[in-house]
């Protein structure tokens, strides 16, 4: 019997010598620069919060901004009319991005990679470029929708300068714009279905109809809850078409929380009261976007 | 600071000599104002051959936007001259006080008295003198000679708003409603309400900028006569693109605006070249003030300029001389706030463009009663709050004027948190 000599352990390296040097170098550029760019700002701007950024105000330091926030009536406004817009608005986008992607999907339809990239095409538009093209297409005087709706008969409407034609025209282009951006996700989502599910329905005499609210719908869920979450994250922090299309105006009829954070921050640089907002509007999105995870969500 | 006054020294030392001086200039500015400051290029480089200067039309909101942007970079992107609108000036010296040179430094003292001390007001904090005045915008009616004449107005004979409204029904009457006396921005501005407040001796804030007095009785009476205004139909609304479209298209009879719209009127319009007259704008009250004042900028000189000297002396060039302010008056209808400049013979001179009228003493003679007012830094948050309560005013959701200028004084005082003034 042979006794194997025992080997003395190794001395146990310590955990920087068993850690291996060369990942973390390798992502230590990003790293910094994520910690400059990104968690600093965000840090920095918390901290602004709790300051008077206007030198020679009265009001005093310490909460001063927060409690501006909760009296103010312009946030108010600004938040109500971001609800408005997105209660309307995004429901009335999905519904329409699902027919369409319904319709892209169908075997029916030629030159179906045509019409998908035109549907596409609105987001690829630059959002100057775009929100001018409406500012002159509601012209009161001159533009072709008051053009059209006088050569049938009926009145001009004022549309920028009265606050609820205002509103639909920010609707109208949101949708222009944000509807096929929305069908192609939605289309991806119905390309994942199996045929086999529609096939097993058609035989057991389902209608189409049927197989859309019975079949599509339901599975199309995971797909609808991404464009919702993302579509009501977009809109409290609308912010190119209230600007360039409105100027949040007539008063502050189409002003939302993202052009009441510009107008704050960069009209009367009051960044520490626009710091407030921003961190307001960043949890307003993080509470929508958990509850709607949680209603919708369900067995995901 | 030992920095600075050595910079200072030397701009001072190379100032002497102006062939030294050398390099380019650039300027920003804006529209009409832009032009008017190319219009003195020619008599500057005069004097100062080797300096070239590229004045840049950057539109009025982005140059205070930019302006504000590149301050709060440390001066990052500034260019040499900077035009900046008196009123909204004061934000500018109370967060970025290292932004602009003290023009003192540079000789600015010494020209100092040219200007009224009204024009001083909002370029100043304490003792330094942070921008040059520029024009100012003594308010007067611009109106349609023909058009009050085939409805039988006689605008002398309009010498209170009363007197106007009824002028207004007249022309109503005249062109079934299709023409107005005027266009009120509403929803979009609060100029109309400024220029009457400020008429009235009322404007947002009291002249020392340390409380809020909007609700004054100057400022009710101001609002009331803007609603009477719009319920008897004699103005329509409209913004800025708006108000243009309308008197292009003859659709406005008068336009009430600071003199600078002298310019707009004439280069927007060329085809209604005499039909055009000016009267000074009615009073409040038989016998009250006609005058007010609206807009008027002034030039800044960012500290981070690599070519201050020449600068300030393209500055000192188109605002503190003769030539340079009625240069500007003729190009594009700027009233120098240059006091000599007030004097020149050029003011008497019949306009062709205005029937012949020399509309330059008209609106002149007014700027002695144009009574103080101040915009502070606060200005743009006030100016938020008044067009959002003149909109619901007009659109009858409060009882009286008082009501509504009590409840705008209690905003702008919550938005800037200076205390309504007892």
């Amino acid at each position: 019997m042979t006794t194997v000599p025992k080997r003395r352990p190794a001395p146990r390296a310590g955990w920087w010598a068993r850690t291996p040097k060369a990942p973390y170098l390798f992502i230590l550029p990003y790293l910094l620069i994520f910690l400059t760019f990104w968690a600093w700002p965000i840090i920095s701007s918390f901290l602004m919060s709790f300051k008077d950024s206007r030198l020679g105000a009265t009001a005093p330091f310490g909460l001063a901004n927060w409690s501006r926030l909760v009296q103010d009536e312009f946030f108010r406004t600004a938040l109500r009319n971001t609800l408005v817009i997105m209660i309307i608005q995004v429901p009335l986008m999905l519904s329409l991005a699902t027919v369409l992607a319904v319709a892209l999907n169908s075997k029916l339809l030629r030159a179906a990679g045509w019409f998908r990239f035109a549907f596409f095409a609105p987001l690829v538009v630059g959002t100057v470029a775009y929100s001018a093209v409406f500012r002159l297409l509601f012209n009161t005087d001159f533009g072709m929708v008051n053009r059209a709706l006088t050569g049938i008969g009926l009145p001009p409407v004022d549309w920028l300068n009265q606050s609820g034609p205002a509103m639909t025209v920010l609707v109208l282009a949101m949708t222009w714009r944000w509807t096929g951006y929305n069908a192609i996700i939605l289309l991806a989502g119905l390309q994942g279905i199996s045929e086999d599910v529609y096939e097993a329905a058609s035989i057991d005499g389902a209608t189409p109809t049927q197989q859309f609210w019975k079949i599509t719908l339901p599975l199309l869920r995971p797909s609808l809850l991404f464009c919702l979450v993302l579509s009501v994250i977009g809109t409290l922090q609308l912010f190119t078409e209230p600007a360039l299309i409105t100027n949040s105006g007539p008063g502050n009829a189409t002003m939302t929380l993202g052009t009441y954070l510009y107008q704050q921050g960069f009209r009367s640089f009051n960044f520490g009261y626009a710091s407030a907002i921003a961190y307001t509007v960043a949890a307003i999105a993080a509470i929508f976007s958990v509850v709607q995870l949680r209603l919708f969500g369900r067995d995901e | 600071m030992k920095k600075l006054a050595l910079l200072t020294a030397l701009a001072l030392a190379s100032a002497a000599s102006a062939q030294s001086l050398s390099g380019t200039v650039t300027v920003w500015s804006w529209d009409a104002a832009a032009k008017a400051l190319q219009s003195t290029i020619p008599s500057f480089n005069k004097k100062y051959p080797n300096v070239k200067v590229n004045v840049v039309d950057l539109g009025n909101q982005n140059v205070y936007d930019r302006g504000l942007a590149g301050c709060a970079a440390g001066g990052a992107d500034m260019p040499d001259v900077y035009s900046i609108e008196n009123n909204e000036a004061e934000v500018f010296w109370a967060r970025f006080p290292d932004c602009f040179v003290d023009l003192n430094t540079l000789g600015a003292d010494k020209v100092a008295k040219n200007f009224p001390a009204f024009k001083w007001t909002e370029l100043m904090a304490g003792n330094k003198r942070y921008a040059m005045p520029w024009d100012s915008g003594p308010v007067v009616i611009f109106y349609r000679r023909d058009l009050y004449q085939q409805a039988g107005v006689n605008p002398t004979a309009i010498k209170t708003w009363d007197d106007f409204i009824a002028a207004g029904k007249k022309v109503n009457a005249k062109f079934d409603g299709k023409v107005k006396m005027g266009i009120v921005g509403n929803g979009q501005d609060d100029e109309w309400f400024r220029m009457l407040a400020n008429q009235n001796s009322c404007f947002y804030f009291d002249n020392a900028g340390t409380s809020v007095t909007v609700n004054k009785p100057g400022c009710v009476d101001a609002l009331n006569t803007v609603k009477k205004l719009y319920d008897a139909q004699v103005v329509a609304t409209g913004d800025w693109g708006g108000q243009i479209t309308s008197f292009k298209s003859g659709k406005s009879a008068s336009a009430m605006f600071g003199a600078w719209y002298e310019g707009t009127i004439r280069t927007n319009a060329p085809d209604q070249k005499g039909k055009w007259g000016v009267y000074p704008m009615p009073a409040s009250k038989p016998g009250g003030v006609r005058a007010a004042n609206l807009g008027g900028s002034a030039l800044a000189l960012p500290a981070s300029s690599k070519n201050k000297a020449a600068a300030y002396a393209f500055m000192e060039n188109a605002l503190a001389t003769t030539g340079g302010q009625v240069a500007m008056l003729k190009s594009q209808g700027l009233v120098p706030s240059l006091l000599s400049a007030t004097k020149d013979p050029y003011v008497k001179v019949a306009q062709p463009y205005w029937g012949n009228q020399k509309v330059w003493q008209t609106i002149l003679d007014t700027l002695g009663d144009v009574p103080q007012a101040r915009g502070t830094q606060y200005f743009q948050d006030a100016r938020q709050v008044m067009i959002v309560v003149q909109a619901d005013f007009l659109k009858g959701k409060y009882k009286t004027a008082k009501e509504a200028l009590d409840d705008a004084a209690k905003k702008i005082s919550s938005a800037t948190g200076l205390p309504v003034a007892k």
